[in-house]
């Protein structure tokens, strides 16, 4: 039915929509090997040192090791709240639902700046500000919302009937949330592992608030900070950005369904 | 909700009814252990959403430098939006976002929805990895990108020297004039994947009855487009609008990690406004007034197009 000059504007029109989205990506990829440090693009002297160069002067060794305690705690722990929020308000049911799951709600729709002025002075006034303990609450109750909402439409897609009938069996809520509802709902339960890390990982606006200490900040605050630098070189600033998105980009890889099957949906962190 | 759920649980129970109505005891029970399932992301939720929104409400109503005592304010903190150049300039650049962070991409990802989807693509997953793939980079890794692109000798400069055009060659970044369609463009790059995948998506789930109906009454592509795909599409539409308005609203990251809100105040949006109050010259109320709004100009926003979108699907 599609004849072959519409399918040759097809691919021309999707391929040319791909170059322009690349080309931001791919020129800072090749400015990241480039030996020129005013960042002029020269390809034909690929300079590979500049990652390690620019690892160590960024001091990224400890800005990684932020990242990841940050990122590694807030997915465990939102998760699991998750599950938890949306087993409740899916399964079995809350007292004051009517009220606190709209109350709950309230979290996805407003964003997460227009809270954060109070939410540093009350750190402050708790001390929360120095550690990982501050940046990690704030990943965790601002992902509090929408983790309920979305596990909770997982759950509810679970028929009732193999629930009942494991609870004529005896097993308590404990046990067939375990035994029942997660192996049903891994897939929803990962793409939400993978969104959690996405915000925590890539967050710039709440770690450059709530973290002071630069040997707590994370690494998107590192790369802010070297770009800062007086007589910055390019292209190892250039190098460091690239370095700084391998993660999220090999999980972007492997779980693209994922990725966006749950921004399709709206996913919004508060 | 969950009271359709345990309708067939009645009918196990249903033999112990002589005693005081077992069925809702049991559920009443149920609710109590779903409130402590719920309870500990309840606490945190309370201490880190909550509270804090409670408190910037009650806060824009004082004048509070962070650290001395606070006098009231009354209504001084919103009265006084109205006097701030800086807030009424910051909130033309958010309208001026409002076009390229949201209509442009949901201009471009229908047309481009329209012009590829209901036709087999080989290699369809590689392009759509691409085209979302500005939806999961770092904005931080983003910003570096751009602010390359356009320096005084980035690729944009360059191809316009090779054409001859070294008059327009300039620090786009840097210029009064540019630096906020700069950004913008920036904004439609991120945004304008997942508006194109949404309703790729969306019109795959449009029931091909309804295209072929179409064609059979004669309709061309642009009819086709505006009585199938367009309708069809309402869902999706509705989730792009809110997604993309709300992040014009609320951008800070690619402004503050490009120019800072500058050159001058040329680039200024309202959370880079509220981050200067909070922090640099702490104003708390005024921060705190500027946050309320924000949230109730997103919270009133979210409302209206869950609204319209529902409406029309009755």
């Amino acid at each position: 039915m599609i004849s072959t000059r519409e399918k040759i504007f097809n691919y021309a029109f999707l391929t040319l929509l791909a170059v322009s989205v690349l080309f931001p990506i791919v020129y800072i990829l090749g400015v990241a090997i480039s030996p020129s440090t005013s960042g002029t693009l020269d390809l034909g002297h690929p300079q590979w040192s500049n990652f390690a160069t620019a690892w160590h002067q960024a001091g990224f060794t400890q800005y990684l090791r932020s990242s990841v305690i940050i990122t590694g705690t807030v997915v465990v722990v939102s998760t699991a709240l998750a599950v938890m929020s949306g087993y409740a308000f899916g399964v079995l049911g809350v007292v004051g639902e009517k009220a606190l799951f709209p109350l709950v709600l309230f979290g996805i729709m407003i964003p997460m700046e227009s809270i954060i002025v109070p939410l540093y002075y009350d750190f402050l006034a708790f001390d929360l500000t120095d550690g990982y303990q501050g940046i990690i609450l704030a990943h965790i109750g601002t992902g509090v919302s929408f983790g309920a909402f979305w596990m909770r439409a997982a759950f509810r897609a679970v028929p009732a009937s193999i629930s009942e009938s494991a609870e004529i069996d005896g097993a308590g809520s404990w046990t067939r949330l375990w035994r029942i509802y997660l192996p049903i709902s891994r897939p929803a339960i990962l793409t939400f592992v993978v969104l959690s890390f996405m915000w925590t990982w890539n967050d710039y606006f709440l770690s450059l608030i709530l973290v002071a200490a630069p040997e707590h900040q994370p690494l998107t605050l590192g790369l802010g900070a070297f770009s800062g630098r007086r007589l910055v070189e390019v292209n190892l600033l250039a190098a460091a950005a690239v370095l700084m998105s391998l993660p999220i980009v090999g999980l972007y890889l492997f779980f693209q369904r994922q990725f966006i099957r749950g921004m399709l949906s709206g996913a919004l962190k508060g | 909700m969950a009271t359709v759920k345990q309708l067939p649980a009645g009918g196990v129970s249903a033999q112990a009814t002589p005693h005081a109505n077992p069925p809702s005891n049991h559920r009443r029970k149920r609710r109590w252990l779903g409130l402590a399932y719920l309870a500990p992301a309840l606490v945190v939720y309370g201490f880190v959403v909550l509270v804090p929104a409670i408190q910037g409400v009650w806060l824009s109503f004082f004048h509070w430098n962070g650290i001395t005592a606070a006098s009231w304010a009354g209504l001084a903190n919103y009265t006084g939006f109205l006097q701030d150049p800086a807030l009424r300039q910051a909130i033309e650049h958010t309208l001026f976002f409002i076009v390229f962070f949201s209509l442009l991409p949901i201009t471009l990802g229908l047309a481009s929805a329209a012009l590829t989807a209901r036709k087999d693509v080989k290699g369809a997953a590689v392009y759509r990895w691409i085209i979302f793939l500005p939806q999961v980079l770092t904005p931080a890794v983003t910003a570096v990108a751009w602010k390359r692109v356009y320096a005084p000798d980035g690729p944009i400069n360059s191809v316009l020297r090779a054409f001859g055009l070294d008059s327009l060659a300039h620090g786009w970044l840097g210029d009064y004039d540019w630096a906020l369609p700069a950004i913008g463009l920036a904004g439609t790059w991120a945004a304008f994947g997942l508006c194109m995948v949404l309703f790729v998506a969306g019109t795959q789930a449009i029931p091909a009855e309804l295209y072929d109906a179409a064609r059979v009454d004669g309709a061309g592509p642009i009819r086709e487009f505006l009585t199938v795909t367009l309708p069809g599409l309402r869902g999706q539409l509705a989730i792009a609008v809110t997604l993309t308005v709300l992040g014009a609203i609320r951008v800070f990251d690619i402004v503050w990690l490009t120019t800072r809100g500058g050159p001058g105040t040329s680039t200024i949006t309202p959370t880079i406004v509220m981050y200067q109050r909070a922090f640099a010259n702490p104003d708390v109320g005024a921060a705190s007034a500027i946050g309320v709004v924000l949230a109730l100009v997103s919270l009133v926003i979210a409302l209206v197009v869950v609204r319209l979108s529902e409406n029309g699907n009755r």
